[in-house]
């Protein structure tokens, strides 16, 4: 892995630098340009997204520019899309709506990945299956699992995301789930597993699981119900109860119990498009209650009732909960 | 790593009729679908990971696809752009070079955009070819700017992903 690598600028950023840009681009006062510099100053990949935003953003409009003939490159691109689409939709092969080969080879096994996940779900959308042997399978937001059933054990890989899975009997195939960080086998259950930027976390709701780490020489461990572990690189550790109901978003809720509300917006924030932010002034107040999923911006709104805060809206996906005052 | 590399020679014999019959149902035209066939295990070929193949055939298809994709693109925008290059006085009408020149640009864009929904397409290429503020642009689109604003930062995000894909 080389330094370039581990500095990809994640969605969100990404996100910020556009706003920025289009914020400045409107002849911006100087607290703008000023508060937008701060931003970029703040980390390198802050600076690298940043960089990038513009030079395409020259690039596209230079080069859509450069055609010659009022309207040609917009007729142009605008029909070509449109009958390429049909053309598409007629052959039936319009799922690949991502895009030709050149844009697939430039990938790397990510969107492979998404393209051929069994199961799957976009960001704020949560899905319940029931698989073959009668496993319940759901899935969280922003997640993809694929599933292969094989005479000898049923196994799900989990791709990116959250999913809560309640199990079949079947004492001949053993029910595993694998991921990036380690193997996780259902000794007759129900569990919740999550898998963050740099680790997975597995709380068992009912029966036990056994938790194999990834990288062999680590021994493997069995959390029974109502136990939370984090299984990462360095192996598996167990996790004191938290503020938040772990499987609540089963149940379309987040479920808080005296949790900070930084944590709080956080989590919220996967449930959405764009950026999330929370004044640090009021990131350690805190906060209990039950909340409902289908609308966050809803849910939002509904902070200022029991907290001393404020939610401003500076565009669809530029949000921040801030002091009020 | 994965341990089974991909034997291309076995992929190869064992997939390349029934490819080279994919690509003939959709393209309808059996040298295209040759040369597509061809392209195809080429990529496969340029590929350097090392993918475990459970399913050969729903892996060729997929690189299959996008090159059907890339050649339809190619043949749409290329109809598109002489339609719209017919109402042009002769003196402003590009050379055959130019036009191979631009219609390579056209493409390395469409290609950006590829998969944008039709009017996130039509806010954003209205603002970046003509310039167009915000607000002229929600008024010819009769949507409010506030969904331009969000169209065109859709639009970019789009961009930055497929060429800086993570």
């Amino acid at each position: 892995m080389n330094a370039s690598a581990e500095l990809q600028p994640d969605a969100r950023v990404v996100k910020q630098a556009i706003q920025w840009m289009l914020r400045l681009s409107g002849g911006a006062d100087p607290a703008a340009q000023e508060a937008c510099a701060r931003w970029r100053a703040q980390r390198a990949e802050h600076e690298l997204a940043w960089q990038r935003v513009q030079s395409l953003n020259q690039e596209l409009r230079s080069g859509l520019q450069s055609v010659p003939g009022s309207r040609v490159a917009l007729e142009t691109l605008e029909k070509g899309s449109q009958r390429l689409q049909r053309r598409q939709a007629l052959k039936l092969l319009s799922v690949v709506a991502l895009g030709g080969s050149a844009l697939w080879l430039s990938r790397d096994l990510g969107p492979w990945q998404r393209w051929s996940a069994d199961y799957a779900s976009g960001i704020g959308e949560r899905k319940r299956f029931v698989l073959a042997d009668g496993s319940k399978l759901q899935l969280n937001t922003d997640t993809a699992v694929d599933v292969f059933f094989a005479p000898q054990q049923r196994l799900l890989v989990l791709q990116r995301g959250e999913i809560l899975v309640s199990t079949a009997r079947d004492p001949a195939r053993p029910l595993r789930v694998r991921n990036r960080d380690g193997l996780f086998e259902a000794l007759g259950t129900r569990f919740v597993l999550r898998q963050n930027a740099s680790d997975t976390l597995l709380s068992v709701q009912q029966g036990a699981v056994a938790i194999a780490p990834r990288r062999l020489g680590q021994t493997s461990t069995v959390a029974e119900a109502g136990q939370r572990y984090l299984v990462d690189a360095n192996g598996t550790t167990p996790l004191a109860a938290s503020g938040m109901d772990s499987s609540a978003w089963a149940e379309g809720l987040i479920v808080s119990r005296d949790m900070r509300l930084a944590d709080f917006l956080a989590e919220v924030a996967r449930y959405r498009h764009g950026h999330l932010g929370c004044d640090p002034l009021v990131a350690d107040l805190r906060l209990s209650g039950v909340f409902r999923l289908d609308d966050t911006d809803k849910l939002l709104d509904l902070l200022p009732r029991t907290l001393p805060v404020r939610v401003m809206r500076r565009s669809d996906w530029w949000v921040t909960v801030e002091a009020h005052t | 790593m994965a341990s089974s590399t991909l034997d291309i020679d076995q992929l190869y014999s064992d997939h390349h009729g029934w490819l080279h019959g994919w690509l003939r149902s959709r393209l309808g035209n059996a040298a295209d679908a040759a040369d597509l066939a061809q392209d195809t295990f080429l990529r496969v070929l340029l590929k350097q990971e090392l993918l475990e193949l459970r399913t050969p055939r729903a892996f060729l298809r997929t690189i299959a696809r996008g090159l059907v994709i890339d050649h339809w693109r190619r043949e749409e925008l290329e109809r598109a752009y002489l339609e719209s290059i017919a109402h042009l006085p002769e003196a402003e009408t590009p050379s055959a070079e130019t036009r191979e020149m631009l219609l390579e640009l056209l493409e390395s864009i469409a290609r950006l955009l590829d998969g944008l929904k039709p009017k996130v397409r039509s806010a954003f290429l209205l603002a970046q070819c003509e310039g167009l503020p915000h607000a002229q642009v929600a008024e010819r689109l009769g949507v409010s700017v506030r969904s331009v604003e969000r169209y065109v930062a859709e639009a970019l995000f789009h961009c930055y992903q497929a060429r800086y894909a993570e």
